[in-house]
């Protein structure tokens, strides 16, 4: 069976946020409620200061705390290694987002920080949900099993892999690879669009695949390996010493990086 | 007709109905329902308007100042079970004239927490299915639901007996052992639902369950002693006055000590530790909601209950109550706050998280302590709250 995994070369990143902007697009995403971010960390300070960057997806973790924490099952992992959110069980209690360590779980119903709040400009005439896209991916893809389409209001919603592209991959393919045009439409839209083709999508249980290979011989890295969530998504980090720290609100005031 | 006459006939057996309310029955009837009616109709009106956006609350800080009222109100219900179960579990006699008044106060305080929960959570009548048909034993919230909705049983199961004079039967007994049980199975999973997450260091510990179980008690002590401050003292039995003036406040005053142990502990370990996210702690430790936590919430309360001259003055005994009420409640906001100040994920460019409670969230404070007001009042005239059959005569009677 399929265990899909990503991997992300943090020497090709070039931090544009395309991938942000892409996702924003295929998943109908808020302003500031990105599944897929970018991260920026400035370290040290003048003349050796450095601005460094982190495109972080949901991680698809192998133990993910955020399903264990979920008191209905909305929340679950598929036989390919996803994890998804099933919109018509979520009740709103928001427990997955306290408990996920990378904070990649979103709930639309706040005050928006940009303006206009685009809510009120395009309102769902129904009522239904959180809002209604001008721009937004064909009616009939929207599964709120699988938490696919414009997100319903009083809901969790989450990265999934685009799962609407690549549950439709034909069976056996490891690698998922967007320069292949006849794979093109079942790789994930951050993948396709990456410009300078720092992602990789691929099978992890396949030891032939190239996520696999990329991930043994480039050192692949999870974050926070210590809360056992065990990560789905592989950094590359190059010559880089390590991948940039998580909560650094003291650090970055206080200058002590 | 008939129908009406029976049900007449039946509610006259079991309530007060022929009795005049006096008038703490009488105002606490009318601040409750006013309370409710303003509180309710505000938080309706804004829910309706923008939805839970009138909430402060976000993807950073999920679990604001609604949550702190609900943990304040079941919190406080739990230790008003064990401080109910003293007598009926543990044979201590000289909480008995207490008992039936704290049994009902942890049904409406329970109540109060549920109607809080409800316009805080974004799905609450899916939950009615979704948590029965989910059955995800191993989330710590689906044990909370699981023994919550158990203490609400047993606690009227309780009232009831009680209210039928039935205190001493073996099977009040098996429902008051039953009920102890789950009041401390409940809070301690309430405990576990913050304790658990080793992904936010400022709330991770094995301590969890006991400081909500210990705080729950102390927060009840502060509960039954705002409500017997001012019972007439002539009209009082030796014994009673006894409980109110001396016990009682005792138990408070020990109890006030304990959670102050327990939080410094906390705060101490928390500001020495340098592992990433306890910074939070440095951060919260400026803010007003803290220091009066602290000083005006555990100190000032320990000082007023600290000899017995001043425990046995009613409005040294009903302030110390006040203050403990609040504090322990701004505890609850500040445990929120400080395990999701600090953002996770968010890069350097992210600071401390602003969160403070929004109008809409002030407001469910009317709403809760309206409803429990308006039940508290409505009992207090109408299901004798103060009943004291005395103590069980099978125990009397053993050479104990």
């Amino acid at each position: 069976m399929t265990r899909w995994g990503m991997v992300i070369d943090l020497e090709k990143c070039t931090g544009c946020q395309a991938c942000t902007t892409a996702c924003q697009m295929e998943n109908s995403r808020l302003p500031n409620e990105n599944w897929q971010d970018v991260l920026f960390y400035n370290e040290g300070t003048y003349p050796s200061g450095k601005l460094t960057w982190l495109p972080r997806p949901c991680m698809h973790c192998e133990k993910p705390s955020c399903m264990a924490v979920c008191p209905t099952g909305a929340t679950y992992k598929t036989a390919d290694g996803v994890v998804l959110v099933d919109w018509d069980r979520c009740i709103g209690c928001k427990y997955c987002m306290i408990a996920c360590p990378y904070g990649v779980r979103f709930y639309a119903e706040e005050k928006q920080k940009s303006r206009p709040d685009i809510r009120e400009v395009f309102p769902d005439p129904e009522g239904e949900k959180v809002w209604s896209p001008p721009w937004r991916m064909p009616d009939h893809l929207q599964n709120n099993k699988i938490g696919v389409g414009i997100q319903p209001k009083n809901v969790v919603s989450k990265c999934t892999f685009c799962y609407h592209r690549i549950s439709k991959a034909p069976p056996g393919t490891k690698d998922l690879d967007p320069s292949d045009p006849t794979l093109r439409e079942f790789t994930p839209a951050c993948v396709v669009t990456c410009a300078p083709g720092a992602r990789y999508f691929g099978d992890l249980d396949d030891p032939t695949s190239e996520v696999r290979r990329l991930i043994a011989e480039k050192r692949g890295t999870r974050l926070l390996d210590h809360t056992g969530n065990r990560p789905q998504v592989y950094y590359l980090a190059g010559e880089q010493p390590a991948i940039p720290e998580t909560r650094t609100v003291r650090r970055s005031r206080d200058g002590e990086a | 007709m008939a129908t009406a006459l029976l049900t007449n006939e039946v509610l006259r057996r079991y309530l007060d109905l022929d009795r005049r309310p006096d008038a703490l029955s009488i105002a606490m009837m009318a601040f409750g329902g006013i309370a409710a009616a303003i509180g309710f109709a505000w938080v309706f009106h804004d829910l309706w308007r923008w939805g839970h956006a009138a909430f402060n609350t976000s993807s950073d800080v999920a679990w604001g100042a609604p949550i702190a009222f609900y943990l304040f109100f079941l919190l406080s219900s739990s230790g008003l079970s064990v401080l109910a179960s003293a007598d009926s579990v543990f044979g201590m006699n000289v909480f008995h004239p207490i008992a039936k008044r704290c049994v009902f106060l942890a049904i409406v305080t329970l109540v109060a927490g549920f109607s809080i929960l409800a316009l805080e959570i974004g799905h609450p009548f899916r939950m009615l299915w979704a948590l029965p048909v989910g059955m995800q034993w191993h989330s710590p919230m689906w044990w909370m639901g699981v023994f919550y909705s158990l203490d609400l049983l047993l606690l009227i199961v309780k009232f009831w007996r009680m209210h039928i004079g039935d205190w001493h039967s073996r099977f009040m007994h098996l429902v008051s052992i039953a009920s102890f049980v789950v009041c401390i199975l409940a809070p301690g999973t309430l405990g576990l639902v913050f304790g658990m997450m080793a992904m936010r260091p400022a709330w991770y510990s094995p301590v969890m369950p006991m400081y909500f179980i210990l705080s729950g008690f102390m927060s009840a002590l502060a509960f039954i002693t705002f409500f017997t401050a001012f019972e007439p003292r002539a009209s009082t039995p030796p014994r009673l006055r006894a409980l109110h003036e001396s016990v009682l406040p005792r138990l408070f005053f020990l109890a006030l000590l304990a959670v102050a142990g327990m939080r410094f502990g906390q705060i101490l370990t928390s500001l020495w530790s340098n592992y990433e996210g306890m910074e939070a702690h440095w951060h919260v430790l400026g803010s007003d909601a803290f220091r009066f936590e602290l000083l005006l919430g555990l100190v000032l309360p320990i000082l007023l209950l600290s000899t017995n001259g001043l425990r046995r003055n009613a409005l040294v005994r009903f302030a110390a109550a006040s203050l403990a009420m609040v504090g322990i409640f701004l505890a609850r906001l500040n445990l929120l706050i400080v395990g999701q100040v600090v953002p996770l994920f968010k890069g350097y460019w992210a600071d401390y998280v602003d969160y403070w409670p929004s109008t809409t969230e002030w407001m469910l404070i009317p709403a809760g302590f309206g409803i429990f007001c308006f039940a508290y009042g409505a009992g207090h005239w109408l299901l004798r709250l103060g009943d004291d059959p005395g103590p069980d005569p099978a125990l009397a009677a053993s050479p104990r």
